[in-house]
């Protein structure tokens, strides 16, 4: 099968997704033309990487008389060579029909599919309840019709090609955008340097300023959309600026990795955490609510990923230790919910309904026992490795949660632990110090900002110390990383120690954000979620970390509308993801390298991974390795 | 010169199998050794119980004096041995000068909490371990690669980049696993020298399991021979060479009745 009709499909299959969960429906008359931008990146992003991948498995003419077969090429020294053939005659041409193949193809099933529900829903046959309420909206709006002429079968032929041409042009618009970034590329920076994607100063200065520049517009955007009176599509205005959020917010990761690495990078990072900062007071108390979740998972996924991405160490029953950090904080922040400490206090004479400690004093003690549980669960699995380790830390979650659904007397049971108070500033509301400007939620999703910030800074200093060193070695080869002289208890527990004590700060913020807290909050899905935005964003990766918690905590809620089956296209999605980056979307280094060293199989990608890992190494030691460069080789 | 490393009728027994059957070694410091024999011998299992992978059954493993029986293979390392693998066991993902920086773990001692803070002492011991690193990828030959990923390096290069791991640690006795094994001429020559540079220029005393006889022969002072988890000789090279019992545990007793064929032959 060609790669363009590929690309079509994997096309298509998004599409799929995209208007199953009701974006049509939702953007009424613009539907169209938004789902092929959409489809347009992609293209984009899969011809620029094919055109790469081609133009250097073209010899060069002074190489022609050794032409060997396609698969050779690319071993050892002589991919190198072979860069230089991007302005061949015919690859224009090449990349147009490429683009235009995969758009048609898209197009095309597209066109299909909706010519055949308009059919079916036209005849009256009734699918199920809540597929007659979507399809008909869906299946007009991507067809430019009024809902009604779809279900009176009127919708002219023409349409069809229409939508389907959309998408083709989608293909060639995203063709001549990556002939022109190419060129352009070329120019500047010279045949080798193109190829590295967004990881480096090789992105094309306009191109770069441009990814730099998106967060801000959008976060204008998100700003403009909460303007009284401001409206875009439709009465939907809350989640559309909900979507616009997490996209900015998403947009800025990427922002960070195309800055130069050095003070631009810096100067970047500084302007994008002032512009997320600035979030909370801007949003509504819905959108600062789901960003708030958002972020209380990508503290716990910044912890998950210590245990899993750089120790190696499967934890399934990572929600153990959130339950752990939010019960400790209920218990002294509401200790007259708990029968048990209610009595005990009582009879100290404790005056009823008041705390023990606020939020900030409760900090420590959080952490604490949140650790001490990694340590106790630490301990009987020192042994254990791969799935037997997983199978043990999955019963330890659901222990933990079975304890707070039957330790009645201590944690009330079911029935929960309630009205645990607010994170207080300075011993004021939040409301009260901002002058009504910070709501509730939006004070949440600030802490979790900030705590995310602290984690995220924590992690990435122990990763790039001799700790994280030890944590890769021991992933890599125990036995062997204890011979060459790795305590390996004392590394195994402290990597179990840092990431509980990271989901203990999750869960007292998560108490703090849910007020009344029941033990069926903590069940196995929360580890499932935060395992799986790790994987999906890339392990090991903390931008990319953000990136899967947005993506799967903040989506989502974008999709409410949709209820019933958004999980099950929230599944596909995935199922695509994994595909298309199974090393996550925005992966570490070492992810990349290992995941295009798999899809090179005989090593034709292997160079190229190699010197974007090493570039990466580079960036990630800042301008303090200027006088490594030389020894490069 | 004095013993360095001890091993006194050490026995280890796995099932109704036993690997190593009382065997006694003597390492000089100093100076290179050898163990040789045929294969499933139990060489590689002695190198275990060295380094604490295995814990021997009987028997009493001195170095500098000091009992290693017993001990984890990190304390063991801690004390002054390391070790190559016979089958390579590098971390793959990690470059090359992660791979040595990994090695001079136990000598590193900044504290986590000055890692998160980045201290200027911790700094200072990070470029210092980097700067070591260098240097030892330097004298295994491997300069220029240091930021190489680990499998990406030729297979040559990986038996080197072991060795470069290993002295990490600082040893005073460096272990090695068949470290030419499947080597070309060129490269075996190579290992070869390093491990003569070893001794002189790092005052490492060397042990090592070889099959290529011309290696052991050329390269040794002492040479053991292990059969079926027995020592059956031990000795300078020529002594061993010409011991009838070596001839006949690799060559079967047949041969060796017939007359005068040698190991090197082999």
């Amino acid at each position: 099968m060609p790669k363009s009709i590929k690309t079509g499909l994997i096309a298509f299959a998004f599409l799929s997704y995209l208007i199953l969960v009701g974006l049509p429906g939702r953007t009424g008359g613009n539907a169209l033309p938004l789902l092929a931008f959409a489809a347009a990146l992609f293209f984009w992003y899969r011809l620029r990487r094919e055109s790469r991948t081609q133009s250097r498995l073209v010899p060069q003419s002074g190489a022609a008389g050794q032409a060997k077969p396609g698969w050779e090429i690319g071993h050892g020294p002589q991919a190198q060579v072979q860069t230089g053939a991007v302005t061949r005659g015919g690859f224009p041409l090449r990349v147009l029909t490429q683009g235009a193949a995969a758009g048609a193809t898209a197009g095309l099933l597209i066109a299909i599919v909706s010519a055949v529900f308009a059919e079916i829903l036209g005849n009256g046959v009734a699918i199920q309840p809540v597929f007659d309420k979507i399809v008909p909206v869906n299946v007009a709006a991507l067809l430019g019709v009024s809902p009604g002429a779809v279900a009176e079968a009127q919708v002219p032929p023409l349409r069809y090609l229409i939508s389907a041409l959309y998408f083709t042009g989608g293909g060639i618009l995203a063709a001549l955008a990556v002939l022109a970034g190419m060129t352009d590329a070329a120019r500047a920076a010279g045949p080798t340097q193109w190829r590295s994607r967004l990881s480096g100063p090789a992105f094309t200065s306009a191109g770069r300023w441009l990814v730099i520049a998106l967060p801000f517009a959008l976060l204008a955007v998100v700003i403009w959309l909460g303007l009284p009176g401001v409206s875009l599509f439709g009465n939907d205005r809350s989640t559309v600026r909900l979507l616009f959020t997490l996209i900015a917010t998403g947009s800025g990761l990427f922002a960070l990795r195309a800055a130069t690495p050095g003070r631009e990078r810096l100067a970047v990072s500084v302007l994008i955490g002032l512009g997320v900062l600035c979030m909370p007071f801007v949003l509504d108390q819905f959108q600062n609510s789901v960003m708030g979740i958002v972020f209380i998972f990508v503290m716990m996924g910044l912890g998950l990923n210590i245990v899993v991405g750089y120790a190696g160490l499967l934890d399934l029953g990572y929600v153990a230790f959130f339950a752990i950090g939010a019960y400790t904080y209920a218990f002294v922040s509401a200790p007259f919910s708990s029968p048990y400490i209610s009595g005990l206090l009582t009879g100290l004479g404790v005056p009823a309904d008041s705390p023990l400690l606020g939020y900030w004093m409760a900090l420590p003690l959080a952490m604490i026992t949140a650790a001490f549980g990694g340590i106790l669960l630490g301990i009987p699995v020192l042994r254990l490795r791969g799935d037997y380790l997983a199978i043990v830390t999955l019963g330890f979650g659901e222990i933990i949660r079975l304890f707070m659904l039957n330790l009645g007397e201590l944690t009330n049971g079911p029935r929960g632990i309630l009205e645990i108070a607010q994170p207080d500033l300075f011993g004021l509301a939040p409301e009260a110090v901002s002058g009504g400007l910070l709501s509730s939620q939006g004070w949440i999703f600030l802490l979790a900002l900030v705590s995310s910030a602290a984690i995220a800074f924590v992690a990435i200093r122990l990763n790039d110390s001799r700790l994280g060193r030890a944590w890769i070695a021991m992933q890599e080869d125990e036995d062997v990383a204890q011979a060459t002289g790795v305590h390996l208890v004392r590394t195994k527990l402290l990597a179990f120690a840092i990431g509980a004590t990271f989901a203990g700060l999750a869960g007292q913020l998560y108490a703090a954000r849910q007020i009344n807290i029941f033990p069926e909050n903590f069940s196995l899905f929360v580890s499932i979620d935060a395992l799986a935005l790790i994987i999906v964003g890339g392990i090991g990766s903390p931008a990319g970390i953000v990136l899967g918690a947005l993506a799967l905590k903040g989506l989502p809620e974008v999709l409410r509308g949709v209820d019933e089956y958004r999980i099950v296209a929230f599944a596909a999605l995935l199922v695509i993801m994994m595909i298309v980056r199974p090393a996550g979307i925005l992966p570490s280094a070492r992810r990349r390298f290992e995941a295009a060293a798999e899809e090179a199989g005989a090593g034709e990608i292997a160079p190229e991974a190699d010197e974007t890992f090493v570039k990466k190494q580079e960036n990630d030691k800042g301008t303090g390795a200027d006088g490594e460069k030389g020894a490069m080789p | 010169m004095t013993v360095l490393l001890a091993v006194q009728s050490v026995t280890k027994v796995f099932g109704g199998l036993v690997a190593v059957d009382k065997v006694d070694v003597d390492i000089r410091e100093g100076s290179i050794a050898s163990l040789i024999g045929p294969n499933g011998a139990g060489k590689t299992t002695l190198f275990n119980c060295l380094t604490g992978l295995y814990r021997p059954e009987e028997g009493e493993i001195l170095f500098e004096n000091q009992s290693l029986v017993g001990l984890r293979s990190d304390e063991i390392t801690a004390r002054g041995i390391a070790r190559t693998y016979q089958n390579i066991r590098l971390f793959g993902r990690m470059t090359a000068l992660e791979n040595v920086l990994v090695g001079q773990h136990l000598r590193l001692h900044a504290s986590h909490w000055s890692a998160i803070l980045r201290t200027a002492r911790q700094q200072a011991e990070e470029r210092a371990a980097r700067e070591t690193g260098r240097e030892l990828l330097d004298f295994v030959g491997l300069g220029g690669q240091a930021e190489v990923v680990a499998t990406n390096l030729p297979y040559g290069d990986q038996r080197l980049l072991e060795v470069a791991r290993a002295l990490g640690s600082r040893p005073r006795l460096l272990l090695l696993d068949e470290p030419a094994a499947g080597m070309n001429p060129r490269e075996t020559e190579r290992m070869m020298e390093l491990m003569h540079r070893l001794r002189d220029e790092m005052g490492v005393t060397v042990f090592l399991i070889e099959h290529d006889m011309k290696v052991v022969m050329s390269i040794s002072e002492n040479v053991t021979v292990l059969d079926y988890g027995k020592k059956i000789a031990s000795g300078a090279p020529d002594e061993v060479r010409a011991n009838p019992r070596v001839v006949e545990a690799y060559l079967g007793p047949e041969v060796a009745v017939d007359g005068p064929v040698t190991a090197q032959e082999h």
